[in-house]
């Protein structure tokens, strides 16, 4: 007989179930398991899942709005304006939020480099302090110290003058405070006229704005003031101002005036001189001659003459960026001095100092000489890339080379850093101290809002750990850069006071003015001499001069005017293309004296036949992986002209000629048609019709068209999508659904309305957007398929139309045939539109859907679950506002190829947000993690929510003000009443959607 | 008018010569007795070279399908040619098409069997085998289609602890049954049909193995007449049960469509013309495969021409209701006076999509007018050819509907193009190979042509007490010496 076994059938069998169990258990993660540690010992004000804000001040442009940064368990997530700031107001552009983006770039300098036998290498600070003392040391002793030479990006507030101090400590000369984008001209000027760098624009209090050139909502002065200004204006219906732009490019300030006289280039001054003489009563002879120069009909320039005589106040803005910029500058500024218009509408008292103390281009051409000599010991270059954003005339790279010891504070490897031979990276703005005075009287401060990402040094830290080591300048110093800081601003119990708000009251001690302008021999005439079209190269609106082209959100983020991203595009009128047999796609070199630049053709109509437009900002060589071969640099075509006057640098200041290359790609654009084939998707009525109370417009006078009644206010919440027992109309559980439910839900009805007549189309609503909600880029050459559309690979998912902007803007033409076949008028309206999913009470999305991913939430949102989705894109089929959008790709995913957040990217990710897999849709939620941590918020607080308590990421980011959300079913959100504005409309009501977002008619002057 | 007169009946009074016309009761005069019959049928089931080739073929076609799909699955969709708002494209236009040509089969099968329309006995074997592979086929589309193809099953109703039901008011779960239950039906269908046949090579089978297995295939048929009575009634019942499947099936197909807002998807015809089209391209893969396999297992004595002349019959017949569909969403288009709707089709016909509508019409609707001549419909290999247009001209009917209807839509600044890539491509390279590759397969293991039901219509020969007289061959006049009517 066997002996008796140990383990009994019972005991055998729970074993065999545990196991079992467990096994499953384990196999049922595909993933690897990660574990939560919370803190040991937490930091103060620091609670895991709720976000710090950091009021800090931007510094992606000279501006200096006020920033409220989010951060979340120590890192920042996302870029808000701060609304108690006087500049921005609570808005935020495109370019500052996308700061974040240079915070965690993925090539960002992970610490200090040396360049030993032609390669950067990694050293410690120590070394890198100790080898820089060094070269100091021997400048010093050798006597070459007053010849270096410091190019510093301009910025505001009191770093320039710190820096100035360094400088002379140590015998060397004051820096160069150097930006390409800075409008010197108009500066210059304004400074000549009112002894005020940038006077109020006050838009508001005008009748009539004219803009010389001046691109006020996209990128020019101070971006944010002018647009929320504007749109205040813009606003006021039939108190609005008309708006009415002159310059051979309509921007989009000019596709959002009311008309556009299409000066040609280089007749600015003589069309301002013969203006100023009209409106001084002068007669209208100059007007006459001035037509013929500026090659437009006399009739349109003697309707302005009039309209300026009449229409009183007036605001006149010049910008322009040709060689004669500050004469013509000059005259705007006496056309509105003669006009009554300065200290109604041009308030030279309460301007900005943003512009204060930046150097005019002369100054960095002089510098460049001075490198040049090839006597320079030693270079220094901080936040600036000269080597990129200068014109290729000036041949920067060439001098600068020429120094015998060059440093490099930039945190990015760049064109400029390329050639230096120590790199001491600098913070970001959101990791260091700073300061800025946007207004007299007012201090924006900037401080840290994190532990540094990599190991960077504030440059102003390494300039005093500089000066400690030099025995002559040791006693002199402060021990930081915070203290410094502190001591300007009236102590360290001052500072630490103003910081949870940003803002103080007092003067930073005045800006080191900027240096004499050095006349400059004028080359002009000469310069002028190849090609038959003028070329007009001008900043792109996201990525400036060329500093925002390795954030992915800009380089994805559509241009507002052209549409294009990822991409440098030749700008032709169809015309013109038509005469050189150049179709859309094609490509085509423009040759100037300095170089030749071959792109794709793009066909814009808002162009002069004669003029040649190429955005600047792409075409870098050296800039990160997102910038570096994506598009042309078109600053190469450039001569280097400047303005005698201001030092400015023309960019419109040569001559091109233009020829078909035989390459053909499809144009990386987000563009379908440009126009609306009367479908009332962007509708508008004009002020005129509104004043008589008609608020129709075209598309209801449309024949043939199923005329659904507006209905007014919202239809309630549906419950019919609800499953099973909840859904049965006889069932009295309706759950969330019914409106008694102690949530409350189905009482609620989330809406959205966007005022047409606010919104100019800056598109930072978009990169909002993209913030808040982990949306991927798809545009770098490894995300997408392989098949090159301009040869670089960059955009070619956004060539098949698979950017995932949640929200997008629409630009429509409002012309009766494809943008191709336009002969050239420039009389055209443009209405732009952002389209973002319309949240319908009826669906036709939520019936499609096989699996309920997408379903129909009792408060109204119209719900897509990712984790539900099995990807048939039915919904998106369905949808005729095409909003849906699919990840084709695994865009979140750390191991693929296609990942969008390369480290640290990665660690901006909002973390209220799913990042979505491979395989399923998404869309706008209507920031639904916004509205339930407000309600989550509200019921601990035992409290109901405050009407207008919260708003969403577009909503919020909006210069314009044009978004507003809220709760519609409640009339004490403001939501509310605007639903049932005169000039609400549903796009597309005739399909019975009845959609959440309701569009207020845009206005026409 | 001479080649019509070389048509006409000529003949004696004693021996009436029967007009060569192609009509419901097809005989086969050159088919003598049952021996004959199944010599003649497996004999064809022997492996030859050229089968190897062909399998070869079909399998290296799989395996480029298979290597693309792989590759889709591990990248991601993107890999494929969607350009948004194009989100359906090649593989639904290949679903449609490959759940299109199963319908013939089964109209072959089942009503043309109701309807005792006997020149369906030749060919029927094939046309439903095709139809089974068709829908395995059709099948694999929406998988390969959709974002998370291993969450596939989430569209089907199963009990689950969360209560989650698919969405029953989604045509994509319309369409899981309609599929589901097409398959099933049709592969009972072929199954029933071929358990006489199977017991007849199970009689021939000298291999033990073989035999047993067809001995379990053929559950132990033994040709009495209680189970030919049941078999009888069976078959009449799964034909009479597939019968609404062939209208249903792609009707609901056509809902996918008709049922979104999409211009041009958005109509009531959907159904009857998706039916309509089904039909015919079924009938143009039916002509592609059975002509082959005519010649190549010399089997001209079974599929006449006259087989061939009624199906071409029914192929013209389906064109021209094809075609006319066309017209009447033409007319719609612009009898309706929705603007939208209109610029969709002038857009698709004379716009962006010109050359794709344009092989849809000619394809579907001109070429198929040569089937008018009676030359042509017994012409082989005009139906041949004709059958290949008919085939290409199906799949962009398909194409039309589907990208150029989303790729033009109600929003302008999303229109868009579309092009496939080689993934699109590799995958529809690699459904022909797998059709193919079962098709193959069948046509080596079971009879191609139905021994039992071919038995039927050949005269049994009778014990006779002198010798009968032989039939004339001459009871139909070749068209052509050496073929048979």
């Amino acid at each position: 007989m066997p002996a008796p076994s140990t383990v009994r059938r019972r005991d055998f069998l729970k074993v065999l179930g545990a196991t079992g169990a467990a096994t499953t258990l384990v196999g049922c993660y595909s993933d690897k398991i990660e574990k939560l540690i919370p803190y040991v010992n937490s930091p103060d004000n620091t609670v895991p899942g709720v976000s710090n804000y950091y009021a800090s001040t931007c510094r992606e442009c000279a501006a200096g709005c006020g920033l409220l940064v989010e951060t979340r368990d120590g890192r920042a997530i996302k870029a808000e304006g701060n609304p108690d700031h006087p500049v921005n107001r609570g808005a935020l552009c495109a370019r500052g939020q996308s700061a974040l983006q240079g915070l965690y770039n993925p090539d960002r300098f992970r610490g200090p480099m040396v360049r030993e036998s032609g390669k950067l290498v990694a050293i410690t600070w120590e070394r890198a302090l100790e080898l820089l003392a060094q070269k100091i040391g021997e400048a010093k002793s050798k006597g070459q110290s007053a010849g270096a030479v410091f190019i510093n990006q301009h910025e505001q507030g009191s770093f320039g003058a710190f820096l100035d101090q360094w400088l002379a400590g140590f015998g060397m000369p004051a820096h160069v405070s150097y930006d390409a984008e800075s409008p010197l001209s108009t500066i210059a000027a304004n400074r000549a006229s009112f002894g005020a760098a940038w006077p109020k624009l006050d838009f508001q209090a005008a009748k009539l704005v004219v803009s010389f050139g001046a691109d006020f909502l996209d990128g020019w002065g101070l971006p944010v003031t002018h647009q929320i200004d504007f749109a205040d204006a813009r606003a006021q219906y039939d108190a609005a101002p008309r708006a009415i732009y002159v310059g051979a490019r309509r921007s989009l300030t000019g596709l959002n005036s009311d008309s556009w006289i299409p000066a040609r280039p280089g007749s600015e001054r003589v069309l301002a001189q013969a203006l100023l003489d009209a409106v001084t009563g002068k007669g209208d002879d100059a007007l006459k001659a001035a037509a013929e120069t500026a090659g437009v009909p006399f009739a349109s320039l003697q309707s302005l003459a009039n309209e300026l005589r009449t229409v009183k106040p007036s605001l006149l803005v010049a910008g322009g960026h040709g060689d004669e910029g500050t004469a013509t500058a000059t005259i705007i500024n006496a056309i509105n001095t003669a006009l009554g218009n300065v200290g109604v509408t041009v308030k030279p008292a309460e301007g900005s100092r943003a512009y204060d103390a930046v150097a005019p281009h002369s100054v960095l051409r002089e510098a460049t000489d001075h490198l040049a000599g090839g006597t320079v010991a030693l270079a220094f270059v901080r936040g600036a890339n000269p080597a990129f954003s200068t014109p290729g005339g000036l041949k920067f790279s060439d001098a600068f080379q020429k120094a015998a010891f060059k440093v490099s504070f930039s945190s990015y490897p760049d064109e400029t850093t390329a050639l230096c031979d120590l790199i001491l990276p600098d913070h970001h703005a959101y990791e260091s101290w700073g300061d800025a005075e946007p207004f007299k009287g007012t201090i924006s401060l900037q401080q840290p809002v994190m532990d540094p990402v990599f190991n960077t040094r504030a440059t102003a830290d390494v300039l005093i750990a500089l000066a400690k080591r030099d025995p002559s300048m040791a006693a002199r110093v402060p021990a930081d850069y915070r203290t410094w800081i502190s001591a300007r601003v009236g102590g360290d119990a001052a500072l630490t006071a103003a910081l949870p708000k940003g803002l103080l009251a007092g003067t930073l001690a005045a800006a080191p003015a900027p240096r004499a302008v050095v006349a400059r021999t004028p080359t002009a005439a000469a310069e002028q001499g190849k090609g038959d079209y003028f070329l007009q190269v001008y900043h792109s609106a996201a990525l400036g001069d060329g500093r925002g082209a390795n954030k992915p959100w800009l380089q994805e983020l559509p241009d507002p005017v052209n549409k294009i991203a990822w991409q440098t595009v030749i700008e032709l009128h169809p015309e013109t293309a038509k005469k050189l047999d150049i179709e859309e796609g094609d490509h085509a070199t423009v040759e100037t004296r300095q170089g030749a630049l071959t792109a794709p053709v793009y066909l814009y109509i808002g162009l002069r036949p004669d003029t040649i437009a190429i955005a600047a900002g792409r075409g870098h060589t050296a800039y990160g992986r997102y910038a570096a071969g994506c598009g042309e640099n078109a600053m190469r075509l450039l001569p280097h002209a400047e303005d005698a006057r201001s030092g400015a640098i023309a960019l419109v200041s040569t001559k091109a000629s233009l020829r078909k290359s035989p390459l053909h790609s499809r144009l990386v654009t987000t563009e379908g048609s440009g126009r609306q084939h009367g479908r009332g998707i962007a509708r508008a009525v004009s002020a005129k019709q509104l004043a008589a109370g008609d608020t129709r417009d075209e598309h209801e006078k449309f024949v043939g068209q199923a005329k659904a009644e507006f209905l007014p206010g919202l239809r309630a919440p549906v419950a019919n999508d609800a499953q099973g027992e909840l859904g049965d109309p006889k069932s009295a559980q309706k759950g969330q659904y019914d409106p008694a439910h102690p949530s409350g839900a189905a009482k609620r009805r989330w809406a959205m309305t966007i005022d047409l007549a606010r919104c100019t189309g800056c598109s930072a609503c978009v990169t909002a957007c993209y913030s808040e909600n982990n949306i991927p880029t798809v545009g770098a050459p490894w995300q997408g398929p392989q098949f090159m559309p301009d040869r670089t690979g960059f955009g070619a998912n956004v060539t098949r139309g698979r950017e995932m902007a949640w929200i997008r803007l629409e630009r429509y033409f409002e012309i009766d045939r494809e943008p191709k076949d336009v002969e050239f008028n420039p009389d055209f309206e443009t209405r732009v539109i952002p389209m973002l999913c319309q949240h319908c009470g009826n669906a036709p999305c939520e019936s499609v859907c096989p699996v309920y991913a997408t379903y129909h939430a009792p408060d109204g949102l119209n719900v897509q679950v990712y984790n539900r989705c099995v990807g048939t894109r039915y919904c998106s089929n369905a949808c005729p506002y095409k909003v849906r959008y699919f990840n084709w790709f695994g865009y979140g995913e750390t191991n693929r190829a296609q990942y969008a957040f390369p480290e640290p990217l990665q660690w901006q990710l909002n973390p209220d947000v799913t990042v979505r897999g491979k395989g399923v849709m998404e869309k706008c939620t209507f920031c639904v993690q916004r509205i339930r941590e407000a309600e989550n918020r509200a019921v601990l607080e035992k409290r109901e929510l405050v009407p207008d308590e919260f708003t969403v990421a577009c909503a919020q980011a909006c210069p314009s003000r044009a978004i507003v959300f809220g709760d519609a079913a409640d009339e004490q959100w403001s939501v509310s009443k605007l639903v049932n504005d005169e000039r609400a409309y549903h796009v597309f009501e005739e399909l019975n959607t009845y959609t959440a977002v309701v569009y207020l008619k845009k206005v026409n002057h | 008018m001479a080649t019509i007169q070389r048509h006409e009946p000529t003949g004696t009074d004693d021996q009436p010569r029967r007009p060569n016309i192609a009509w419901a009761g097809v005989q086969l005069p050159a088919v003598k007795d049952y021996e004959q019959v199944d010599r003649d049928i497996m004999a064809t089931l022997r492996p030859t070279k050229a089968w190897f080739i062909l399998l070869a073929t079909a399998i290296a076609c799989l395996g480029i399908g298979a290597a693309c799909w792989t590759y889709q699955i591990h990248e991601g969709l993107g890999v494929a040619g969607y350009a948004p708002p194009v989100m359906w494209a090649v593989y639904i236009v290949t679903f449609v098409f490959w759940i299109g040509i199963g319908h013939a089969g089964t109209l072959i099968s089942a009503i043309l069997f109701l309807f005792r329309a006997g020149f369906r006995t030749t060919i029927y074997r094939c046309a439903e085998a095709m139809t089974v592979f068709a829908v395995m086929t059709a099948a694999l589309f929406p998988i390969i289609h959709i974002g998370r193809p291993w969450k596939f099953f989430w569209l089907i109703p199963y009990p689950n602890w969360r209560l989650l039901w698919p969405n029953f008011k989604s045509p994509l779960v319309w369409d899981v049954f309609a599929i589901s239950t097409y398959l099933t039906i049709s592969t009972t269908f072929l199954f029933i049909g071929l358990i006489p046949d199977i017991a007849a090579l199970r009689d021939a089978e000298k291999n033990p193995t073989r035999k047993a297995i067809l001995s379990a295939l053929s559950f132990g048929w033994r040709n009495s007449e209680a189970e030919w009575r049941h078999f009888a009634r069976a078959y009449l019942f799964l034909a009479a049960f597939s019968t609404p499947l062939v209208l249903s099936v792609h009707s609901v197909v056509s809902f996918d469509f008709a049922m979104a807002l999409v211009p041009g998807w958005h109509t009531t015809i959907f159904a009857p013309y998706f039916v309509a089209g089904a039909i015919f391209s079924g009938m143009g893969m039916v002509f592609t495969i059975i002509v082959p396999i005519r010649k190549l297992f010399k089997l001209e004595h079974y599929v006449t021409l006259n087989v061939l002349d009624a199906g071409a019959k029914l192929c013209l017949f389906t064109s021209l209701v094809v075609g006319c569909a066309y017209m009447v969403e033409f007319f719609i288009a612009w009898y309706g006076g929705v603007a939208v709707e209109q610029d969709y089709f002038w857009n698709r016909v004379f716009g962006q999509w010109w050359w794709a509508a344009w092989i849809m019409l000619t394809c579907n609707m001109i070429l198929p007018l040569s089937l008018f001549s009676q030359q042509l419909r017994r012409n082989p290999a005009w139906l041949w050819i004709l059958s290949i247009f008919i085939n290409l001209g199906m799949w962009f009917e398909r194409f039309v509907i589907i990208v150029p209807g989303l790729s033009h839509e109600f929003e302008p600044w999303q229109w868009t193009s579309y092009s496939p890539t080689f993934v699109d491509m590799g995958i529809l390279l690699g459904s022909f190979g797998w059709f193919f590759m079962w098709f193959l397969l069948f046509i080596k293991q079971l009879p191609v042509i139905a021994i039992s039901e071919v038995k039927e219509i050949v005269p049994p020969r009778l014990k006779r007490a002198h010798a009968h007289p032989p039939e004339p061959d001459g009871a139909y006049e070749p068209d052509t010496p050496g073929t048979y009517a």
